[in-house]
């Protein structure tokens, strides 16, 4: 994995317009520190000698939140690595093959989903070649049956329609 | 002699026809996962958890330990033919270890590689037979308190360790600690920010997290990088080293061992830090430190010995202290406790047989990653040409299965997912996913004891200070946090984990 933020260039915000990498990750935390803060809220705190369920959710959300503030202001004082544009494609197609796995192995086995979900994410790269990651994803499925199922045992449906 | 007796009995656990077979079995797959850039170990694990279900505990230990540390020597493979490293511990060996491949010595690393590992695997296997009874001792006496203070310091280790901002890496410990608190709060029986997901009201899976980050976000970023793979062509040329060689490494050897040894012992990953800390010895006490980065030799043979050292060490705090240090560790928590082995001190007098038997099948592992590695790099160098456009949708299939198969559950799978967003989310912020996984790990454990701390103390923080152990333990971790923030110091890190 490389630092993004060693090689992204140096550029002070607010001139350029953009979000710099520690503003948006600085949002990203407040955000989740106010999920868990609206989602806790119901919950009692109690006191230290006797700790309520609520209480390390909230004082955990509330230090990350501040935390995150903090992200925020020293970025937007020294600047520093600017966001780069994320990637989609990737994103789409892996996340798709996974989902697609999801969908299909109780209702249809791995006998579909195996090479829906294979077939699916190798789009997710610009080398795709469709015809070699289709041939590719059947014979992984054939090798992936006879390993789960066959070799070790393990109660995965393989051909659940029939 | 108690140490002899009681490898004796782990040597009888180890050499049965089977668990020799299962850790064969590991540190084939082991090896394999550590060649391919891209596949950890983590991910690794946590897709092959439901296949030890069947087996007895020992077993699947030996087998899932056998995958952590072949991990570590497949990875100094990939780093010296293909100068990627294909574990992060062996980022250092791609220095060093990748010029020697280009001037016709690839043999010579890999092979001062595999017998310096093995050196410092036999080393680290004495160390943790010898260290264990008395660390053991020693965690009976820890009370609620020392416990929280010891899991304070393996945090603030993790974010000094991390790449990047202190700030960020310790920010990550925080969402890691928050996101632990999800599911059903132990004392009261509450349901704690469940969303009414019935899954969840046990807590998020480790599995399914670890799986998301290491697994899945890492394909997608991987693929939005794409790393020039420069696969040494040519001849590997004699595996052994000659006598020169030898001499020449021995003393890296040594220190490495020592070194890296003595870092695993740490919780909070402290294993990572080892090869670094090596190379930078190393090369400090060289009469000629120009040599280094053109193909030194004691540049690969130190670093790689202090990684399967602190590889091994890394053992001591979970099965001493129930604590794991990595996320690895993590999962051989999650698997300990599938087959209702608590880790902890009593694992050592309920289970001696466990115990001692993974020790013993540790040393019989590193004698065969030996063999396997050696003769077999003609078979690792041939898996490394293939691409990535078909190894990924391999990987991502193979991962399903694993995590679907857990708890044959399909929201499982969708948990993945959806931790896998989280995962890319926060490499793209330029955010380490490891803090905030130890921070996940330890979360519920550390809840536990400052909550019982507390009772004990009336509500009063000042136990944590007012106990010698637990005050040491936190000066430790402030003095570390403190030295990695000052500016210079802070400078010369950048430039350590840039190296």
């Amino acid at each position: 994995m490389t630092d993004q933020a060693s090689t992204g260039p140096d550029r002070p915000s607010g001139i350029s317009g953009r979000m710099t990498q520690d503003v948006v990750a600085g949002l990203f935390l407040i955000a989740i520190a106010a999920f868990f803060l609206y989602h806790a809220r119901g919950l009692p705190l109690g006191s230290l000698r006797a700790m309520g369920p609520g209480m390390l959710p909230t004082s955990i959300a509330w230090i990350m939140g501040a935390g995150g503030a903090l992200l925020m202001v020293l970025s937007l004082i020294s600047g520093g690595a600017v966001m780069t544009r994320p990637h989609v494609r990737g994103l789409f197609f892996v996340l798709g093959g996974i989902f697609l796995f999801g969908l299909t192995i109780r209702s249809l086995g791995l006998v579909v989903a195996g090479p829906a979900a294979m077939i699916f994410a190798s789009f997710a790269t610009e080398e795709v070649r469709p015809l070699e990651a289709t041939i590719f994803a059947v014979v992984m499925t054939g090798f992936c049956i006879l390993l789960f199922k066959y070799a070790l045992g393990l109660p995965i449906p393989v051909v659940a329609f029939m | 002699m108690d140490i002899i007796s009681n490898l004796a009995l782990g040597f009888g656990v180890a050499f049965t026809v089977q668990n020799m077979f299962l850790c064969f079995i590991g540190c084939m797959i082991g090896t394999l996962v550590g060649v391919l850039p891209g596949v950890g170990p983590v991910a690794t694990i946590a897709m092959l958890l439901p296949i030890t279900f069947g087996l007895d505990p020992t077993g699947a230990l030996i087998m899932l330990a056998g995958i952590y540390y072949g991990a570590q020597y497949g990875g100094s493979t990939t780093a010296i033919l293909v100068n990627i490293p294909g574990e992060a511990t062996s980022v250092v060996t791609t220095l060093d270890g990748h010029q020697m491949a280009k001037q016709g010595r690839a043999g010579v690393a890999l092979g001062v590689s595999a017998l310096g590992s093995f050196f410092a695997g036999c080393v680290a296997t004495i160390f943790i037979a010898a260290l264990g009874v008395p660390l053991t001792r020693l965690a009976q006496l820890f009370g609620p308190a020392e416990y929280f203070s010891l899991m304070v310091m393996g945090l603030v280790f993790s974010t000094v360790l991390a790449r990047g901002s202190i700030l960020k890496a310790l920010l990550m410990v925080f969402l890691g600690l928050l996101l632990a608190t999800v599911g059903t709060d132990l004392e009261t029986g509450q349901e704690r920010v469940t969303l009414g997901i019935q899954q969840l009201s046990d807590g998020i899976d480790f599995a399914p997290l670890a799986m998301g980050i290491f697994g899945f976000a890492e394909i997608i970023s991987n693929l939005e990088n794409p790393e020039a793979r420069d696969v040494v062509r040519g001849k590997i040329g004699k595996l052994l080293p000659s006598w020169a060689d030898i001499k020449q490494s021995t003393l890296p050897v040594l220190r490495g061992t020592f070194i890296g040894g003595l870092l695993g012992i740490l919780p909070g990953n402290g294993a990572v830090l080892g090869p670094f800390a090596s190379y930078a010895l190393e090369k400090k006490i060289a009469k000629d430190p120009s040599r280094f980065g053109k193909g030194a030799i004691e540049g690969v043979a130190g670093p790689e010995s202090a990684n399967n050292a602190g590889a091994q060490t890394a053992f001591i705090p979970l099965l001493t202290l129930g604590i794991p240090p990595n996320a690895v560790m993590a999962l051989m928590v999650g698997a300990m406790t599938i087959h209702g082995i608590i880790p902890g001190p009593q694992v050592m007098t309920k289970n001696p047989d466990l115990f001692w038997g993974m020790i013993a099948s540790m040393w019989l592992g590193n004698a065969m990653l030996v063999i396997i590695n050696l003769p077999l790099i003609g078979i690792w160098v041939k898996l490394l040409k293939v691409p990535y456009r078909l190894m990924f949708p391999a990987i991502l299939i193979f991962c399903c299965i694993g995590i679907y198969s857990i708890n044959n559950s399909v929201e499982d799978v969708y948990f993945t997912a959806f931790f896998a967003l989280l995962g890319y989310v926060m490499i793209k912020l330029g955010f380490e996913p490891a803090p905030m996984l130890l921070g996940f790990v330890l979360g519920k454990l550390m809840e536990e004891k400052l909550r019982q701390a507390l009772i004990l103390s009336r509500g009063s923080f000042s136990t944590f200070v007012e106990r010698p152990v637990s005050a040491g333990l936190l000066a430790v971790a402030a003095i570390m946090l403190i030295i990695a923030l000052l500016p210079s110091i802070n400078k010369k890190r950048d430039i350590a984990f840039q190296e």
